[in-house]
């Protein structure tokens, strides 16, 4: 929807996506001193880079240096918009995500972050190395509609294949469990005992579009 | 024909008797020889005995003198830690964010960290196989050592903060490469594999690749075959179709291709340079020998009008790998 507070943020957006946080930073500042309200500045600016960046994921080659630029410049706005961290009362929906136990690569689990954060949802990170039954934990603890897991190396994939049954000992077998990462994303979800497979993290976010907006629905 | 000549034929587009087989074996040789991956992983005689073994078992046409990606940058200065069934991570990078790469000393070759032990691999393997079989050293490419230096984030950041001081980790690295590389050559190594799984286009653009990449691994080559070097082998994993056609510019004799591209756009992409691919490297943990004998089959048939491949996976058959599988593979290669 092209408005005046779109039209405002648009060299944000354009700043987002060229990865340059010095410049992102500075037009959030910009947007901030001109009264715009740090909602509309995630709404206008930060989500709607990350539907460009989406697009362009779905026709062009993702690559890691592109998305952690803009990672890191949407970190940038996010920080300076809310120094204490995003209100939960943001959030559209709670994701748990984690690089399980024995993994220690969280590159990927943190773009993941970055997307949905700039996608308006609450995300709650475990970090890396993290054990089952903590990601289980959390998945009551924090409400979380799914939760995601991360995996680089082939010797974690025993551990992905215990998520689901974590979850349901805790009655949490509504609760969705998503799994990406150079590894796990090789597997079809049967293999790893999942629902959804990422091919990359806009494929994952898109997937928990819907499983939010269902949520939403219901 | 023995396993040496018949990837010689591949590389020069010759008739053979069968397609060369050589998957990506490396930890896996551990649970073949029965012994912990860890031990491996840090012993020379230990792991020439298991990539014997394996390739017994298999009929593969080269073994690996390849031990894991903290090699390098360990002999650099790097600290890691060791897990029992599981490849080592850095805890301490050799270079701290803020270090100008050079800070650092060129490992020799004979005496850094685990070196020494990769060249008695070589140097007993050799002893063992003579010209029977290929046997290949290894070194990280470029990318993939500079990331190993400073950790991959930083790493990336700092290609785009400040190129000049990532080029210079860049020459950095690929002047270790290139004196490891010669250290295996001399102790018997046929030919070099240069991993460089950070230069994907899964990592950074094919620009990039051309930008920074390309000239340093077409010297790396140069520098390579002047040390002795009959093989160049140039394997990097994920989707890269945009770059293959440069392999053909730096001058690899072999190219890893890997389950993205599909072997049309390989051939394509290359015409005159032996790819060697594509199976998926994690279908090997979903036990489904049929379904892999099958693929190879096909993957041969495809090359069976041009010569010039070698039946590989793509990236490496995982530790963890069915050994069910793998026989099934063998067996469809024509290799058992």
């Amino acid at each position: 929807m092209d408005t005046a507070a779109s039209r405002a943020c648009a060299p944000l957006v354009a700043a987002l996506l060229a990865g340059d946080h010095a410049a992102a930073l500075a037009e959030t500042r910009r947007l901030v001193a001109a009264g715009l309200a740090p909602e509309r500045i995630v709404t206008e600016g930060l989500e709607a880079a990350m539907g460009r960046l989406d697009d362009k994921c779905t026709v062009e080659q993702f690559n890691l240096l592109e998305i952690m630029l803009v990672g890191r410049a949407v970190s940038v706005v996010v920080r300076e918009l809310y120094p204490d961290g995003l209100p939960p009362a943001r959030g559209k929906a709670t994701f748990v995500i984690a690089t399980l136990e024995g993994d220690v690569h969280d590159l990927g689990k943190n773009i993941v972050r970055m997307v949905l954060i700039g996608k308006g949802y609450r995300v709650v990170d475990l970090g890396r190395d993290c054990p089952v039954e903590t990601l289980a934990e959390a998945a009551e603890r924090e409400g979380a509609r799914a939760v995601l897991v991360s995996g680089l190396i082939s010797p974690i994939v025993p551990q992905v294949r215990r998520v689901r049954a974590a979850l349901r000992a805790r009655g949490l077998g509504g609760v969705a469990v998503v799994a990406g990462g150079a590894a796990l994303k090789q597997l079809a979800p049967a293999d790893l005992d999942v629902d959804y497979v990422a091919e990359n993290a806009f494929d994952g976010a898109r997937y928990l579009d819907g499983l939010a907006a269902d949520g939403a629905a219901a | 024909m023995n396993g040496l000549e018949r990837i010689f034929a591949a590389v020069d587009f010759a008739p053979a008797d069968r397609p060369a087989f050589v998957p990506q074996l490396f930890g896996h040789a551990a649970a073949t020889g029965g012994v912990a991956l860890a031990d491996y992983l840090r012993d020379g005689r230990l792991l020439a005995e298991c990539q014997l073994r394996e390739r017994e078992r298999y009929g593969g046409d080269a073994v690996f003198a390849f031990m894991d990606f903290g090699v390098e940058t360990e002999a650099f200065g790097a600290r890691l830690k060791y897990y029992d069934s599981q490849y080592p991570d850095v805890v301490e990078y050799a270079l701290a964010p803020g270090d100008d790469p050079a800070r650092l000393r060129q490992p020799d070759p004979s005496g850094a960290g685990r070196m020494p032990q990769i060249l008695r691999a070589i140097e007993l393997l050799r002893a063992r196989l003579g010209d029977a079989a290929c046997v290949a050293g290894a070194v990280a490419g470029p990318m993939t050592l500079a990331t190993q230096l400073y950790g991959t984030e930083t790493a990336l950041f700092l290609a785009v903060d400040d190129p000049a001081r990532f080029a210079a980790a860049l020459d950095v690295a690929a002047a270790a490469a290139l004196r490891f590389g010669a250290a295996q050559l001399a102790a018997g190594a046929h030919g070099i594999v240069v991993f460089d799984p950070a230069a994907s286009p899964a990592v950074v653009p094919a620009a990039f690749f051309r930008a920074h990449l390309l000239s340093r691994l077409a010297r790396l080559r140069v520098g390579l075959r002047a040390a002795g070097a009959r093989l160049f082998w140039l394997n990097i994993a994920g989707p890269t179709a945009d770059i293959l056609p440069h392999y053909a510019e730096i001058g690899a004799d072999i190219a890893t291709f890997d389950y993205y591209v599909d072997p049309a756009t390989a051939r394509r992409q290359l015409p005159r340079t032996c790819l060697a691919g594509n199976l998926k490297s994690l279908d090997f943990l979903v036990s489904a020998p049929a379904r892999l004998a099958a693929q190879a089959r096909q993957l041969s048939a495809a090359f069976a009008d041009r010569g010039g491949f070698i039946l590989s996976s793509g990236c490496e058959i995982p530790p963890e790998a069915d050994p069910a599988d793998l026989l099934a593979l063998a067996e469809a290669a024509g290799a058992r």
